[in-house]
């Protein structure tokens, strides 16, 4: 996975123009539709993840953490730059948001399988594992509106992790869930590192994260201020914000 | 998400681009989804027809409703001079109804999915096709017992004409999703299209030969009267469903190629913001 000098630019709207009526007024004033500046999210961002590494970003809020993890798992393309990714994808961002709430777990575990690239057939086959990875008993069977948050992050989780991806984006799913659920998402992380996979993990957990990632890359206000080693870069980051 | 470049990365080969979302999607990007589509439409039927005690029997009884209104409005009050008149209505209006339908859900197909979108990346694509696909399935049924009835009760026989069926069905969701496309981009961004497509929709339903034949509409405007996307398509259903007719080429072909002409469009603006929408919640 390599991004080379990938720039996100969001736009602050001072002004934006939602109604035709006023795009047509304005067009004909000659004003201008939108008046907006663009607002960074990301200014350059230059990171290589081998494969087989696992990698945190860490960052204080707003630095840009979740955009650049969007943008590698192509949910949001880039203003400029280049993203290159091998292999098979599959992100947990934001968790069970894809999630029909009038359908039951399985259903939704088939939908969100096929959504992330499964075949009908693999889907199928994979069933059984994520069900039981999820472990959330005869709630399986009930639509996903009558679960609570954890139960939903479960399944979710469940899914992503089954797909069997080559790379792993997570971003702050290792906060959810309880005890033994955390412990058994671990296990899982870890052989899936063992397995030679790919995993780039945005937490502020940072017990666990360093756990997981020997790597971590600081992002500071949309660039990278420090890669290295977890301990030496943590060490820098949490001199700078206590 | 393709499973290639599984392995040690050989750092010499040409790099992979695996993400798919925002990225112009030929159609075989679509294809690979087709495992998201499937799913995608079996939740549609399911998420409408669960608990309902009667199910697809609401579906079915909307437009059945609405054409007995029209049958027996305009063939005892004001007289529509078709013999036959509830054979002619049949013949299209599941048709207009599948088109009045898909604009109807089909434009707010990407608002819809908002979570689903900025979790995973997939080809937008595959949202509006699954509005159309899911339509379509229903529309299927209906249409069997259209075809059933005009069997039995008007041409008792079946005419050589519906081995064309098919190509309309095909013709009249390649129009469907041409002009999906771009009100479903709009949408994203301005909120004036649920505003508008309501009484758009209604203006439609009378500038269409819906419950009238083209043949009545004056010949000064016939020209301008084919302009509608729809004018072509209803015909064409009137032609092969209820006269039991093969239709001109200039007629066949000219609404084939209208309908072409908007998808193509319609696929151009989708294409163009499509990378945006996950940006839009």
């Amino acid at each position: 996975m390599a991004c080379r000098g990938v720039v996100k630019r969001f736009h602050h709207y001072e002004h934006r123009t939602t109604s035709l009526r006023e795009f047509f007024i304005r067009s004909v004033l000659r004003r201008p539709i939108h008046v907006r500046r663009a607002r960074f999210t990301l200014r350059g961002l230059d990171l290589r993840v081998e494969h087989g590494e696992s990698v945190a970003l860490i960052g204080s809020n707003g630095s840009g953490k979740s955009t650049a993890l969007r943008l590698i798992a192509g949910i949001y393309q880039p203003s400029e730059g280049v993203i290159e990714t091998r292999g098979a994808l599959a992100a947990v961002i934001e968790l069970g948001a894809g999630f029909h709430p009038e359908l039951t777990g399985t259903e939704n575990a088939e939908l969100y399988a096929s959504v992330m690239g499964l075949s009908r057939a693999e889907v199928t086959e994979r069933l059984p594992e994520i069900v039981a990875f999820a472990d959330i008993g005869d709630f399986i069977r009930e639509p996903v509106k009558y679960y609570s948050s954890g139960m939903q992050a479960r399944l979710a989780f469940a899914v992503a992790v089954c797909v069997r991806p080559d790379i792993l984006l997570l971003d702050e799913v290792l906060a959810v869930g309880d005890q033994s659920f955390r412990e058994r998402c671990l296990e899982r992380l870890r052989a899936f590192r063992a397995g030679g996979g790919t995993m780039i993990v945005v937490s502020h957990d940072f017990e666990t994260v360093r756990e997981l990632c020997p790597r971590a890359v600081w992002l500071h206000h949309g660039l990278v201020r420090m890669d290295g080693e977890f301990d030496a870069v943590f060490a820098a980051y949490r001199a700078e914000h206590g | 998400m393709a499973a290639d470049g599984v392995g040690v990365i050989a750092r010499e080969s040409p790099p992979v681009r695996v993400n798919a979302a925002g990225r112009s999607a030929p159609l075989a990007d679509v294809w690979r989804y087709r495992g998201m589509l499937r799913s995608l439409v079996v939740r549609n039927l399911k998420v409408k027809y669960q608990r309902s005690a009667l199910g697809f029997v609401w579906t079915f009884l909307n437009p059945l409703l609405t054409v007995g209104i029209l049958a027996a409005v305009f063939s005892r009050v004001v007289r529509i001079p078709i013999p036959d008149y509830w054979a002619f209505l049949v013949s299209g209006y599941f048709t207009w109804n599948f088109m009045q339908q898909m604009l109807s859900t089909g434009t707010y197909v990407i608002a819809e999915h908002t979570g689903l979108r900025r979790s995973v990346a997939f080809p937008n694509e595959v949202l509006v096709l699954s509005a159309a696909v899911s339509r379509l399935v229903e529309f299927a049924i209906e249409l069997a017992f259209v075809l059933v009835a005009l069997v039995l009760l008007h041409h008792h026989g079946v005419p050589a004409s519906y081995a064309l069926v098919p190509l309309l069905v095909a013709l009249q969701v390649v129009l469907a999703v041409g002009l999906v496309l771009p009100l479903a981009t709009v949408s994203v961004f301005y909120s004036d299209v649920q505003h508008a497509l309501p009484i758009a929709l209604m203006m439609l339903f009378y500038v269409s030969p819906v419950f009238y034949p083209t043949t009545l509409v004056p010949s000064a405007f016939q020209a301008v009267y084919y302009l509608n996307p729809l004018a072509g398509l209803l015909t064409l259903f009137h032609v092969v469903l209820y006269e039991g007719r093969f239709p001109s080429g200039a007629l066949l072909g000219g609404t084939a190629a209208g309908a072409a002409v908007i998808f193509a469009l319609g696929y151009v603006v989708f294409n163009r913001y499509k990378a945006l929408f996950a940006e839009v919640v």
